[in-house]
């Protein structure tokens, strides 16, 4: 069950990262983080179980795992030692994330703490790639955030710590066969940078073997233990220097520590008993790499940085929700608006990944169905991760393009990028041994981000990952060639080029990654990607201070022989520029905001009321179908330059199931790809349907309800009797409502689903589609055409032949013949007249005025234009029509007068020059009524 | 068929079809070529086609033989030899890659020789196009080419709509957009293009070819007719029909289609000779109603003919020559009146015309009438009043009932 849980926990961040383009990065991250312990990823990752555990246990998915995997393994070692690596971090002082120390003062400026150590973390991890110096800078920036986390709850990091430690193992594991200490870190940085099928794979390995380091980190906790244990020791030091600050931020702590493990001692006690993980792990491995322990290596270190990231921002979710800090919901928003940007980009990414796999080995599919496991994981780390997702989003330009450049590196097994990339992670240690010079670098930056533009950044870190997640697969596969698809952003890659990103220095930074990057990189090759990145960091570095600069050089020419190989990369960056740049208009902006924060307080709901363990297989299953789907059509695809167009896609395998059980549900738009466990199943739509039946609620929430009821149709893709019964009681309810526009979208729906041959009332809805397009569109084609289209036993149907009759009524402009109908009119067909009928009187008026000569009875004009015995009931409750009558007569300019009988009359001669439309007396200045505030206040009291 | 051809006479005859469109691009023989890139007027088996099947390296042929050309030999040949396999929707899709390679070509050219080469160009990807879709249609596809040669179309005409000498060919590319349109509904289309016909300041409408002239004054006018602009329509039709071929029957008749039910609306009956003459007696009924006042007649017409009213667009214009019918009836009863009673002509009580409709077997009652009667006065299709009290329409004594002249109801 542990390392099942935690399986599913990774699987969950590659889930994640799946759903968007960015995602990829963010799957490969995960993994990665695993195997890069040492990095920031294993953090992450820790940090999102912790949170999920102690905040939200009911809610996620990971939660649950989470906390059954600290049961059975030894939280506390692992966290203590995962602390121990922080202390160790703290000293050498000078890890890669100079990135993270700004973000970190961006943190603290104005988003939640808990969102800027997130986002930190990520780039922490990629900026640690980079350059070792920065570390030092994480470090400090999350022992400051620590306090203002701390709220999170301690405890969590626990389990989390596991985890960690585990990831902290491989990564090291990893990293040390790749490298040597100092290697490891870059290493893991690197690894962040490989695809996430990488990761896929040794997620695999760990749920079929325990001892792989990956997934074994929960079988191994033996190991894991044993080695915490023996850096237990430091770690507790850690706590105790940490405990005030950290409370909150456990997972934080967790994080660092592992990254620090990494760095320093715990990498040699890992390094030998993961090493031994990590070889058996290859062993085991499909993957044809094995040769390459090294490239391997990186590529899980990749794919666990990615998918820590996407870990984090689950965290980060998570404790926003349960945390009741300002800052840390603060965070939690930023972190919700990232989250839909990115999960939609995820699911593309896994595919990709793993079609990258099985391209590297045949052997990856069978990692990629392990993979599926942990879906239930990722799927919970992703409705946390929308916290995180900015986080993400600052570090998912680098992250990716390491993911991919490792992926490419594993491919082509280059010793040269391998060596290059182990001249970085060397440039880096000493770097980081420079730690006073990162610190003040670091420190330099800082002022560049002021909290709006940290909030940008987070924003447009987010938009990159929405439109990275689209733009990915077709990207990797041949940018050039690849068919358009209709879901991509827009993306224009001449924009990319030119973008530049005055705002944050972060930003800047990572700009510079990328830029190098899209010089030097042709393929996804990891070696190349590793490079690219470090050398942005590098740059980064150098710029914030000069004195860095010796490492930097070094960093540069590693850049250089990277970049020979990628190319692609380009493209990458360019989309996620694109991206930037579309984040960075300031409506953009707060429209992304305000999205994600309602998306978030959905989600916790959500997440609260429907999960348990079979939802989470069923997730899964759906996850992995979906993934192998999109697997299956990339290889159909064959390289050969056709993109993964969307019509292309088999979307039956790809069809969601949900498995929410509550009935009622508030509507919110999607914004990323929906979750199953928000998802309600059929029978449970139709209760809701009847729910909403019964309800002796106003139109607002009915409407509310009803589109919510759609949505999951459209998401599941039911077509059938309950779709058009749905959409035909919205339809009615609209009409009822005079809400036109709601009416036509149902209307339009059913007239598809009518022509799908479901069966419904389409009689009846026919002549509502002839009334609203005779009353409401002046183009007298569209009357035409739905009046061909009728079927013959339509026009024999009392309710069709009714419009009709009411269609020629208003043509030849006679108002008796209308308002008799409107008397008379069957269904709704009144409802729809009601809109017609203020028009309709003020023509019969201008008529009759001309026409009659010297006057007109009120009583007939009342009669005539039924303000007189068409309600009935109003006129026994002793509403008068004729009252009724002469106060609109006078309200359009009419001019009654009394004759010698005392009867009220109209003067027609004068009336025929005085007669108008009234203003309208509810007028609004934006023409709509419904949107003015009183009313909606009035309608939904 | 094509297994008796030998590969080297297969060879020989693309290789000759080959030779002959590049020398028709190199000598600028715009006739020539066009005839040579027609595929969807060719029947199923021609010696080309044979060739093309006797021979299925034949792209490799043409790339070798004319590597230049190669984007556009290779798809033609391909398109040609798909059509006479009558597999249509590879052949559309092959012959819109020949045809954009077409289109690069002749924006480069200057002169406008190969002016009737692209037209002949735009008119095949309409008809291949069209059969593409029915092909599609039958089996179940989704039928989307003809929107897909729309697309193109549009490339066409930015190619052409443009200062200079080619601009004398976006009209017949205009046309060939209005067809497919038309066809596929999407009328709203037009409008762009005709907007940049109308308001081109640098060219004269009336140089446009007369041909292409009277087609395009057919569309817009049926857009007009769609916007109820009568009076526009009748115009732009009239202009189609005075200059249209009178050799040309059938697309007599079509304008006629559309002129005569404008024409009624503005109060111009036809003669029953011409309905005969083209055909068109399906307004003969609605004709002799407006003559008689029969509000029974026509609307049993309309009723006859609705789908093909309907489908054509003018049973909307037909039916609002209702109030016409009633002034004429109307107009009979005040001539009895007359006759009977001169000094009470200009009073027609109410009830005679509820009566008179009774006999026409149309059951209204008295509000109703009166409310049409209102109509028709409103609409000044009757001059005089109605006084409500006695339930008398009063007439004027001078030009009771106007005619319409030409002036829309």
């Amino acid at each position: 069950m542990d390392t099942t849980n935690q399986n599913a926990v990774y699987y969950d961040p590659q889930r994640d990262v799946s759903v968007p383009g960015p995602t990829q990065s963010v799957t490969n991250s995960e993994p990665h983080v695993v195997q890069s312990a040492n990095s920031y990823v294993p953090c992450l990752t820790s940090v999102q179980h912790d949170y999920n555990a102690a905040q939200h246990p009911n809610y996620y998915y990971n939660y649950r795992q989470a906390e059954n995997d600290s049961s059975v393994q030894v939280v506390v070692q692992s966290p203590g030692a995962a602390y121990q690596p922080l202390a160790s971090f703290q000293n050498s002082g000078s890890y890669v994330c100079p990135a993270s120390n700004t973000y970190y003062n961006a943190g603290t400026h104005q988003m939640a703490p808990g969102y800027a150590t997130s986002s930190y973390y990520y780039y922490h991890q990629n900026n640690a790639l980079a350059d070792g110096s920065s570390v030092n800078n994480h470090a400090q920036s999350y022992q400051s955030y620590t306090p203002d986390i701390a709220q999170s709850s301690n405890s969590l990091p626990t389990s989390s710590v596991h985890y960690q430690q585990h990831y902290n193992q491989w990564p090291y594991y990893y990293d040390q066969s790749a490298q040597t200490l100092g290697g490891l870190a870059v290493a893991g940085s690197t690894t962040s940078i490989t695809k996430a099928a990488v990761v896929g794979s040794d997620y695999v390995h760990p749920s079929d073997q325990p001892p792989p380091p990956g997934t074994t980190s929960w079988k191994t906790d033996f190991d894991n233990s044993a080695s915490p244990t023996a850096q237990a020791p430091g770690i507790q030091g850690y706590q105790n220097q940490y405990a005030p600050k950290a409370t909150v931020a456990p997972v934080f702590q967790n994080q660092y520590v592992n990254n620090t493990a990494g760095i320093s001692t715990f990498q040699n006690q890992y390094a030998s008993s993961e090493y031994r993980h990590s070889s058996a792990n290859y062993n085991q491995l499909p993957l044809s790499i094995q040769a390459d322990q090294q490239n391997t290596c990186h590529l899980h270190g990749s794919s666990s940085n990615v998918s820590s990231a996407n870990h984090v921002s689950e965290n980060s979710r998570a404790p926003g929700q349960d945390s009741v800090t300002s800052n840390v919901h603060m965070v939690n928003k930023l972190h919700i608006q990232t989250n839909p940007q990115i999960a939609p980009g995820l699911p593309i990414g896994t595919p990709k990944v793993d079609k990258s796999n099985l391209e590297a080995d045949s052997s990856s599919k069978p990692a990629y169905v392990c993979v599926s496991m942990p879906k239930n994981d990722l799927k919970a780390v992703a409705v946390q991760g929308g916290s995180e997702a900015v986080m993400q989003v600052t570090g998912s330009f680098p992250v990716s393009l390491r993911t991919y450049v490792e992926r490419s590196l594993a491919r082509c097994k280059d010793d040269a990028q391998r060596t290059a990339i182990r001249r970085m992670l060397k440039e880096i240690i000493t770097k980081a041994t420079a730690d006073g010079t990162l610190h003040t670098k670091n420190w330099d930056i800082e002022p560049l981000f002021t909290l709006p533009e940290i909030a940008t950044g987070t924003n447009m870190t987010g938009t990159g990952n929405d439109s990275s997640p689209f733009s990915f697969p077709s990207s990797r596969r041949s940018p050039s060639r690849r068919t358009k698809s209709r879901w991509e952003p827009v993306p224009e890659e001449k924009v990319a080029n030119n973008v530049e990103f005055p705002k944050q220095s972060a930003k800047s930074n990572i700009c510079s990654s990328l830029e190098p990057t899209k010089r030097t990189s042709n393929s996804w090759h990891l070696s190349k990607f590793v490079p690219s990145c470090q050398s942005p960091l590098s740059q980064f570095s150098q710029r914030s201070t000069k004195k860095q600069r010796t490492g930097g050089g070094a960093s540069l020419t590693e850049n250089g022989n990277v970049s020979s190989d990628s190319v692609k990369e380009q493209d990458l960056t360019k989309y996620y520029v694109s991206s930037i740049t579309i984040a960075n208009s300031p409506e953009e902006k707060k429209r992304r905001e305000h999205r994600s924060m309602r998306f978030e307080r959905r989600q916790g709901s959500s997440s609260k009321s429907g999960s348990s363990l079979q939802d989470e297989d069923a997730t899964a299953n759906i996850y992995t179908r979906r993934a192998l789907s999109l697997l299956l059509n990339r290889s159909n695809g064959d390289g050969a330059g056709c993109g993964l167009a969307v019509e292309d896609l088999d979307w039956d395998t790809l069809t969601i199931k949900g498995t929410c059980q509550e009935i009622e549900k508030e509507y919110l738009r999607l914004t990323k790809a929906p979750n199953p466990a928000e998802v309600r199943p059929e029978h449970v739509l139709e209760k809701a349907l009847h729910m909403v039946e019964t309800s002796k609620k106003n139109y607002l929430y009915k409407c509310d309800q009803l589109k919510s009821i759609r949505q999951d149709l459209v998401v599941q893709r039911i077509q059938n009797e309950l779709t058009v019964k749905v959409y035909e009681t919205h339809a009615r309810l609209a009409i009822q409502s005079g809400d036109v526009p709601e009416y036509n979208q149902c209307q339009s729906q059913l007239k598809r689903l009518y022509r799908g041959g479901i069966k419904g009332c389409n009689i009846e809805f026919s002549a509502y589609n002839l009334l609203c397009v005779m009353l409401h569109y002046i183009s007298k084609r569209d009357l035409l055409s739905s009046m061909a289209s009728l079927p013959k036993e339509a026009k024999k149907d009392a309710t069709v032949k009714h419009a009709l009759e009411v269609r020629s009524a208003v043509s030849s402009g006679n108002y008796v013949l209308f308002f008799k109908l409107y008397k008379a009119a069957p269904n709704l067909n009144s409802c729809l007249m009601d809109l017609y009928v203020e028009r309709m009187r003020f023509e019969a008026i201008k008529c009759m005025s001309k026409a009659y000569r010297p006057t007109v009875p009120v009583r007939y004009a009342a009669h005539v234009l039924g303000f007189v015995g068409i309600d009935e009931v109003r006129e026994a409750n002793g509403a008068d029509g004729l009252e009724e009558c002469k106060k609109w007569l006078r309200a359009h300019g009419a001019v009654l007068s009394v004759d010698n009988n005392g009867e009220l009359q109209i003067d027609t001669k004068v009336s025929s020059t005085s007669l108008h439309m009234p203003e309208p007396e509810n007028a609004v200045s934006h023409g709509d009524t419904s949107l003015a505030v009183n009313d909606f206040l009035s309608r939904a009291s | 068929m094509a297994a008796y051809l030998s590969m080297g006479e297969a060879h020989r005859r693309i290789g000759d079809y080959l030779s002959r469109v590049v020398n028709a691009i190199s000598s600028s023989d715009g006739a020539a070529l066009a005839s040579l890139i027609s595929v969807s007027s060719a029947p199923g088996s021609t010696p080309l086609s044979d060739a093309l099947a006797a021979f299925p390296d034949f792209p490799r042929l043409a790339g070798d033989r004319f590597p230049h050309l190669a984007d556009l030999l290779v798809p033609l040949l391909r398109s040609i030899h798909s059509h006479s396999l009558q597999r249509f929707s590879d052949a559309y899709s092959s012959f819109e890659k020949a045809a954009s390679a077409f289109l690069q070509e002749f924006r480069n050219w200057e002169t406008p020789w190969a002016m009737e080469a692209m037209h002949t160009v735009a008119l095949e990807i309409r008809l291949l196009a069209e059969k593409a879709d029915r092909e599609l249609a039958t089996t179940g596809k989704n039928p989307d080419k003809l929107q897909a040669a729309g697309s193109f179309l549009m490339k066409v005409f930015g190619a052409l709509a443009v200062k200079g000498p080619k601009r004398i060919g976006a009209l017949y590319v205009t046309c060939q957009l209005f067809k497919i349109y038309f066809r596929l509904g999407t009328v709203n289309l037009c409008r762009s293009v005709i907007r940049s016909i109308e308001t081109a300041r640098n060219f004269d409408f009336e140089d446009f070819p007369v041909k292409d002239k009277v087609t395009y004054m057919y569309y817009t006018g049926r857009l007009e007719v769609f916007n109820e602009n009568f009076l526009v329509a009748d115009q732009k039709l009239t202009y189609a029909l005075m200059h249209c071929n009178p050799q040309s029957e059938s697309n007599l008749r079509r304008i006629l289609k559309f002129l005569i039910p404008v024409k009624l609306s503005i109060g111009v009956l036809p003669k029953r000779t011409l309905l005969e003459r083209y055909n068109l007696l399906e307004y003969a009924d609605v004709v002799t109603s407006l003559k008689r006042g029969d509000l029974r007649l026509l609307r049993q017409a309309l009723d006859r003919h609705e789908d093909q009213f309907l489908k054509s667009g003018v049973y909307l214009v037909l039916e609002k020559l209702e109030l016409q019918v009633y002034q004429r009836l109307v107009k009979k009863i005040h001539i009895i009146q007359r006759q009977k009673e001169p000094a009470k002509a200009h009073q027609i009580k109410l009830d005679v015309v509820v009566k008179a409709l009774k006999w026409l077997e149309i059951d209204m009652d008295v509000d109703e009438v009166e409310c049409i009667m209102a109509c028709l006065i409103y609409k000044n299709l009757i001059k005089g009043y109605f006084a409500h009290k006695s339930k008398v329409l009063v007439l004027s004594k001078q030009d009771p009932f106007p005619k319409l002249n030409g002036k829309p109801v």
